[in-house]
């Protein structure tokens, strides 16, 4: 058995073909990326080596940084309410009675399985100041007052398109949550309940712990999700009005795309790419290391 | 007393929570029987007046078999590919003793980061130059690629839950290495494996940006990028025949959900009982 | 489970030998340009026993006059007109989708043999070599004597890169109106700016959205209104924009951008009009939610259905150049059908060009519009609305090109456009906008090139 485990030839016939695919089309393409970064290309062609002239006027660029700020918003409000909300939900639906349970098991992932496109159309069905849902709501209970231009206005509207995004998915994190609850064996909560823990405790002191490994996948899963949103700003405002609602991604797909400088938006990938990474690791130092094994 | 209500309010609001969830499927549905001028005027409400042509009429325009047809064969395509492939790197990267398997997973972690937008170009002329343009490959092995990072990473979660002993008593009994695996610990994780696939189903089913540069033939095209053309050929104003596109592309992902909504619970009651 | 087996190793081998393919691209990727695509040679060396040469057409797909055009003429008459030629149509989507298609075709030289070409990225194709100079071959077939003024169709470097039927020049920026909610309200058509204003005041207190525009992306203010704006104040400085003599900070400028952020300010737009599309804004007139829609005259065909709608030029307020004087018109030499200089059937391909803008042609002249490419049609009866939109076309005095077409880089040009959805919000002030973009402005490659 052991032997099995060691041999060089079945770990290659098991690892090799999957990590081909992945390094020759995820992987591999960074590298004539990372050459234009260096580079005035405007997409078509390229007009000669700058060094670093792309990186410099990137990091001098008052859009970039607005962007980096919106992505960021959107990743706290992600880590702060979204993710603890689906844990939540996970826990909840775990002790309800089977019929409610299946009906919110059903529910929940339903927006993740429609379209980006019809989702966010939606939701700008839902903003627009008019006779969009949220303001005609607003006016009905009286607080006419709150009604807002959801989408214009540059104070709210990353924060409208993080709840559309967020919405989507709380969901099926909080499915993927539920999985994990389901594959903990129920004699870790009989010795608990023997020793009087309520749903709280229960929570708190076994399941949360013992799903660190599902609570580690979707941290990253959502974070860096969170992190690359793009078609919800396409469809939802196109980063405006003016460069307000643009995350980091949608910033290096205008510039590559829309102002024609692909050199300096491969420059913007490269640096995202680095703050990828570096969010990663970052997660990976934060959870658990050591292995669960029941 | 007290922890009565409690449940009660609890259960009220998943049941809201839920319903909210539901609501894209109401605004779709009601949306596709109402008149051009009348989404305008009564955007939420129910239809006024109920308009049944709406589906006969995008029908007429949007070449909804061919776009399915084609979105299928991406779909399953690549979910067949991809679990594939992935379980077995997961496999290897949970359980045999490799001294790289943690590189492996961050290297793979790269996948959950990098934006498909920005290696477009280079995809696209890596297509070329390996023949594959014009083929439905083209489209499922960058696909593949791109949904392997997640699928491996979560198949890892699973794969480290699942006991040695079950290995331990299978190479007893004189299996080997794969036969263990395709024999013994697939069927158990079939659960995940079924997730996955409804997951990948999902991305691969809605996916638009590669499938709008890469599939360029429009004999090639899955059914988002048709949902688009038919929207702009319509001038993005007709919301009754908008919504019955829409409803009509969603149907096969409903369907396939519910489905699978089903196949990975029984699968978890089966897997329960083996722990 | 051995097949399974079998099928992984299969795959490895498979993987493997296309990774040879791939190690030596990483060169041709980034630096050279790639050849006109090898696997079209393949596709077309298929079907050799027939005798019909394929052509792929790519053209725009989000503008309904485009659409008309190529599902009512281009491909309804093709089997009559070009027997032999079958062509692949490619709905190619509109505006930046367009155009990042056009980037990825044209980088990995796999470009159609005909496009719907267009200015913003037109310039790169042609510095690539891969936009062909029509003069020789509408010279040589005599297709260039169909057309009354062929010096329009010229680049500013005399070749002519695409064919246009030439309605483009025609279309000029227009407000148009519903005659009965102005005469309900007792409003005359305004003559001025302030009139205009005042017009938009009294529509607001009976409750009325005085006017819709496309707001998203900033597309008004960047196709026509601070253009028109500027023209109101002294169209001498729209005319030194054009020649790169004078910058956003002429005080014309100001003052004119300054009438945009009162429009947004004292509510002339809907609410949410920074995020306003295309058609929902047309709907919004057309349904009678707002008295006024700001557009070009190429809604006039659509919008003269409706004998209710009348039009005027935008007011100024300027008694040197009162309203109606001068106008800003559409099109660039670069817009139209344009052919792959690289295409495997240059002449066929050509053919087909012409073939287009002659059904696009065909098309503008049955509605009655004004021509470059004549084609001897008399359009069937002329809506009141566009016999008062030729009227107000052949009084003006002065008309000046379009500056977003004709003056800037795609960099420039995204900005203004970027910038201009800013000044709709209303909380963005003029000094602000020609701060920032006189900055961008001052980068703008658009003359290094000429």
């Amino acid at each position: 058995m052991e032997k099995h485990y060691r041999s060089k030839l079945s770990i290659f016939i098991f690892a090799f073909p999957g990590l081909l695919l992945f390094t020759l089309f995820t992987v591999y393409p960074i590298f004539p990326q990372i050459l234009i970064s260096f580079q005035n290309h405007d997409g078509f062609k390229s007009y000669g080596w700058v060094g670093f002239d792309n990186y410099i006027k990137v990091l001098n660029s008052a859009s970039f940084w607005r962007a980096n700020g919106n992505t960021l918003i959107i990743v706290l409000i992600s880590l702060l309410v979204a993710l603890p909300l689906s844990l939540l939900l996970a826990l909840v639906i775990d002790v309800q009675t089977p019929r409610i349970r299946n009906f919110f098991k059903f529910s929940s992932v339903f927006p993740a399985v429609l379209s980006v496109t019809v989702i966010s159309q939606m939701w700008v069905a839902m903003y627009e100041p008019q006779w969009g849902l949220i303001n005609s709501f607003l006016r009905a209970v009286g607080l006419e007052s709150w009604a807002h231009q959801w989408l214009t206005d540059k104070n709210t509207v990353v924060i409208c398109i993080a709840i559309a995004f967020l919405w989507q998915y709380i969901g099926l994190n909080a499915l993927l949550f539920y999985t994990g609850i389901k594959s903990i064996p129920k004699q870790y909560y009989e010795a608990a309940m023997i020793d009087g823990a309520n749903f709280f405790k229960a929570s708190f002191y076994i399941t949360i712990p013992l799903l660190r490994d599902i609570i580690k996948y979707v941290l990253i899963l959502s974070v860096l999700g969170s992190m690359s949103l793009f078609a919800h700003i396409r469809v939802m405002t196109s980063g405006g009005p003016g460069d307000t609602s643009r995350s980091v991604i949608y910033q290096m797909y205008y510039t590559a795309f829309s102002t024609s400088e692909f050199g300096v938006g491969s420059a913007i990938a490269i640096l995202f790419i680095i703050e990828c990474l570096f969010v990663t690791v970052l997660i990976n130092k934060f959870t658990a290391k050591e292995r669960i094994e029941f | 007393m007290r922890q009565k209500i409690g449940d009660y309010l609890i259960k009220i609001v998943l049941f809201i929570l839920g319903c909210s969830f539901l609501f894209p499927l109401f605004w779709m549905l009601n949306l596709s029987f109402k008149s051009k001028s009348e989404v305008y005027d009564n955007p939420f409400g129910l239809p006024i007046e109920w308009i049944f042509t709406n589906y006969g009429e995008a029908l007429k325009t949007f070449d909804f078999f061919k776009y399915l047809n084609n979105s299928f064969i991406y779909t399953l395509g690549t979910a067949l590919i991809t679990i594939f492939l992935g379980s077995m790197l997961a496999y290897c990267v949970s359980r045999m003793q490799w001294r790289f398997a943690d590189h492996v997973i961050l290297y793979l972690t790269m996948g959950l980061i990098i934006p498909v937008q920005v290696v477009v170009i280079p995809l696209y002329m890596m297509i070329n130059t390996f023949g594959l343009k014009g083929s439905r490959m083209s489209l499922i092995l960058p696909y593949a690629s791109f949904a392997l990072a997640s699928c491996v990473l979560m198949l890892n979660a699973f794969f480290r839950g699942l006991p040695k002993e079950l290995e331990e008593a299978a190479s007893i009994d004189g299996c080997n290495v794969y036969q263990c695996f395709f024999q013994i610990i697939l069927p158990i994780v079939k659960p995940a494996l079924a997730t996955q696939f409804v997951l990948i189903f999902m991305n691969v089913w809605n996916e638009f940006f590669l499938a709008f540069i890469l599939a360029g033939k429009e004999s090639l095209r899955p059914l988002p990028v048709g949902l688009l053309s038919f929207f702009t050929s319509i001038g993005v104003s007709h919301w009754g025949l908008i919504g019955a596109a829409m409803i009509m592309s969603s149907i096969p992902t409903v369907i396939v959900y519910c489905f699978g909504n089903k196949q990975i619970e029984n699968s978890l009651t089966a897997g329960a009982v083996l722990k | 489970m051995k097949i399974k087996k079998m099928l992984g190793i299969i795959f490895t081998v498979a993987l493997a030998t296309s990774m040879i393919g791939c190690g030596g691209q990483t060169a041709d990727t980034t630096t050279k340009e790639a050849p006109a695509s090898e696997t079209s040679k393949t596709e077309t060396a298929k079907p050799a026993s027939e005798e019909k040469v394929k052509l792929r057409l790519m053209s725009l797909s989000t503008d309904e006059n485009q659409i008309k055009i190529l599902e009512n003429y281009i491909k309804k008459n093709i089997a009559a007109e070009l027997p032999n030629v079958e062509v692949e149509f490619e709905p190619g989507g509109g505006g930046e989708d367009y155009t990042n298609k056009m980037k990825t075709y044209n980088a990995s030289g796999d470009l159609p043999d005909v496009w719907y070409s267009g200015a913003e990225y037109a310039t790169a194709i042609i510095k690539a070599g891969n936009q062909l100079d029509f003069t020789e071959s509408i010279t040589g077939d005599g297709f260039i004597e169909k057309f009354a003024v062929p010096e329009a169709m010229k680049f500013s470097d005399g070749k002519v890169y695409a064919l246009s039927a030439g309605a483009d020049t025609y279309f000029t920026p227009r407000i148009f109106y519903h005659k009965d909610i102005f005469e309900q309200n007792g409003i005359a058509v305004p003559k001025t700016f302030d009139e205009f204003m005042t017009v938009c005041k009294t529509l607001k207190e009976k409750g009325i959205v005085p006017m819709s525009i496309m707001g998203k992306g900033g597309w008004g203010p960047q196709l026509y209104m601070v253009q028109t704006m500027i023209q109101g104040e002294d169209p001498q400085v729209a005319l030194d924009l054009l020649q790169n003599k004078t910058d956003f900070t002429n005080p014309a400028v100001l003052q004119a951008v300054k009438k945009i952020e009162t429009m947004a300010k004292e509510g002339v737009f809907p609410e949410g009009v920074a995020n306003l599309d295309y058609g929902p804004s047309l709907e919004l007139f057309t349904s009678k939610k707002t008295a006024m829609f700001g557009g070009f005259t190429w809604e006039t065909a659509n919008l003269g259905a409706d004998s209710n709608i009348g039009m005027f030029m935008w007011p100024t307020s300027n008694d040197k150049y009162p309203t109606g004087d001068v106008t800003q018109y559409w099109g660039s030499p670069l817009n139209g059908y344009a052919v792959n200089a690289n295409s495997e059937n240059v002449e066929m391909a050509v053919k087909l060009a012409e073939y287009c803008v002659s059904q696009e042609a065909l098309f503008y002249a049955e509605q009655g519009s004004k021509l470059n490419l004549q084609t001897g049609v008399t359009p069937a009866e002329q809506s009141e609305l566009m016999k008062e939109n030729i009227k107000l076309y052949e009084n003006t005095k002065l008309k000046i090109p379009t500056i977003f077409l004709n003056a800037m880089d795609a960099k420039t040009g995204a900005e203004y456009g970027a910038l201009g959805g800013n000044l709709l919000t209303g909380t963005y002030t003029a000094e602000q906008y020609v701060k920032d973009f006189n900055a961008i402005w001052q980068e703008n490659t658009w003359f290094e090139n000429k």
